[in-house]
């Protein structure tokens, strides 16, 4: 990644955390970690200290690798910023994403370079990586 | 719950001055709606023994309130919580009441709600606001950090999967607004809204305009609980608690897994039970707003409009004072003030006494109403009230 590049980005960073660092830890590799239960075999995304599902502790980290696609379960265009750094990014997409692999997984994030008018309920996209840092990444969506 | 039907009531309402900044403290506010609400019971401070309140870190506290009454009560607690609280509370003062702990509650809402920390956020850093939601590092960083951005995720949905459009959240907005103008304590009174205005106004975020938000306001409310046996040797006219629920759902409002259901689903036919009516019963209504979107969707839940009709249903007109279903007949959070759910308890505890009689503003023959309370999709709160 370019200094220029690395000094522009200036929104918010995702907080690595005791719940989460595996999943962000797999973004930066640009790959997909989710959190299972073994016990009810349900996904938690967001993950937890235990399972949101049954509260078991048994939870455990699948990789499901860098090829993830999804459609628009829902979405809204956000015409101001309520968040600083997003000023240049108006309209911005914020949408919800249902994976195809597995539907009860619903991931939020942005779709990049999408026209507004061309997002609607059920649009495929496909997962992308935004390199933040020199050793951040951010999941993001673009049009399939 | 036991069932309560009709034990309780609530004896008094009041609240303070609304402004867009007062220029004193939560307590001043506080103790202004107090004081209000204890002289519209007919009683005095030394009569309540339970002070009660909800806040997220804008607020004064119960002790401080009863202190500044001169009164030393047996009870005071405060809770963290947002627009269903009211109902949860008065639940607890009731609990308090039934076991003896308390004979007087007075539940309370303070805030500098524009002047001061504003419910849609602003100025925060963004790792606090990263720590401060569970699941935030998965919000934040994406940009959405407003509610109107979470609910709009919801309010899309809902929309798509019912054929609802722009048009029934103006006609949502529009018939608010039309019941402000005739309350001239409404912050939006004297500024009335067309649906062409409102299909000219831009969205902030989609499906949202301004006009779809809440107004944030500085303002306090209150109000006073006790028994329907106490409540015959005051001043008031009470209304009576026929029932009331309130419940969490599974689903985490920011797990965005499950946008479908919302926990009034779950409140509704427990509400309905509790209180031995059914939704057609219904004269009056409370809806909580702090988005349009949001009465259109609890219209559903709580059955007050046909199901799959709730579009046609608003644009009807059926919302209107002269509607079958007149809701939030002080203009609600979009258009008269913003107290976390507590100004449309103090109006619908109004219209079922008749206090407008009259007046332009009285619902006809109105017996039961209905106050519902929204902490999020996840929590909900309900009351039905009948004179
Ligand atoms: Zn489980």
């Amino acid at each position: 990644m370019s200094e220029e590049t690395k000094v522009k980005y200036e929104k918010p960073i995702p907080l690595k955390t005791m719940d989460n660092t595996p999943y962000w830890d797999a973004a930066d590799r640009h790959e997909l970690a989710l959190q299972k239960c073994e016990t009810c075999n349900s996904y938690n995304h967001p993950p937890g200290p235990s399972c949101s599902n049954c509260g078991s502790v048994d939870v455990v980290w699948k990789n499901h690798g860098s090829d993830i696609q999804g459609t628009v379960y829902s979405y809204v265009v956000s015409y101001r910023p309520f968040l600083p750094g997003f000023q240049n990014d108006i309209p911005l997409v914020i949408a919800v994403i249902e994976l195809t692999d597995l539907p009860e997984v619903k991931i939020m994030g942005n779709i990049l370079h999408g026209n507004a008018e061309n997002v609607t309920i059920g649009t495929a996209v496909k997962m992308v990586w935004e390199d933040v840092t020199e050793d951040r990444a951010v999941p993001q969506w673009k049009l399939a | 719950m036991n069932n309560i039907r009709n034990k309780y009531a609530i004896v008094g309402v009041g609240e303070s001055k609304r402004s867009k900044n007062s220029g004193v403290t939560p307590l001043h506010l506080a103790l202004d709606a107090a004081r209000a609400a204890i002289a519209d019971a007919g009683l005095e401070a030394k009569d309540i023994d339970g002070f009660m309140s909800y806040s997220e870190g804008d607020s004064c506290t119960p002790h401080q309130v009863a202190t500044y009454l001169g009164v030393r009560p047996g009870v005071v607690k405060e809770i963290v919580g947002g627009g269903s609280s009211t109902e949860l509370l008065i639940a607890d003062a009731i609990g308090l009441i039934e076991t003896g702990q308390a004979k007087t509650v007075l539940i309370y809402r303070a805030m500098n709600g524009r002047s001061g920390m504003r419910m849609g956020g602003g100025g925060w850093s963004t790792d606090l606001l990263q720590n401060a939601f569970d699941g935030g590092s998965f919000l934040i960083p994406y940009g959405a950090g407003s509610p109107g951005q979470w609910f709009g995720l919801f309010a899309t949905r809902h929309m798509h999967l019912n054929g609802l459009t722009q048009e029934h959240l103006g006609h949502v907005c529009t018939s608010f607004y039309e019941h402000a103008q005739r309350n001239p304590n409404a912050f939006f009174h004297g500024k009335p809204l067309t649906l062409e205005d409102y299909m000219q106004t831009a969205h902030l975020s989609s499906p949202f305009t301004k006009h779809d938000f809440c107004l944030e306001s500085d303002e306090a409310n209150a109000i006073i609980v006790t028994s329907a046996e106490r409540a015959k040797d005051g001043k008031s006219t009470p209304v009576k608690i026929m029932g009331m629920a309130a419940r969490q759902t599974v689903s985490h409002a920011h797990y965005w897994k499950n946008l479908d259901e919302v926990a009034s689903d779950y409140v509704a036919p427990e509400l309905y039970k509790a209180a031995g009516i059914s939704p057609e019963d219904i004269d009056v209504a409370s809806i909580y707003d702090c988005f349009s979107w949001v009465v259109l969707r609890q219209l559903e839940a709580y059955g007050l409009a046909p199901k799959g009709e709730v579009g046609d249903f608003v644009a009807a007109g059926n919302l209107r004072l002269n509607g079958k279903l007149p809701t939030n007949t002080a203009g609600g959070m979009l258009s008269e003030g913003y107290t976390h759910g507590m100004n449309n308890v103090l109006e619908i505890v109004r219209q079922v006494r008749h206090e407008y009689a009259g007046t332009n503003r009285q619902v006809e023959n109105c017996e039961i109403g209905i106050c519902t309370g929204w902490a999020g999709p996840d929590i909900a709160g309900a009351m039905i009230l009948s004179k």
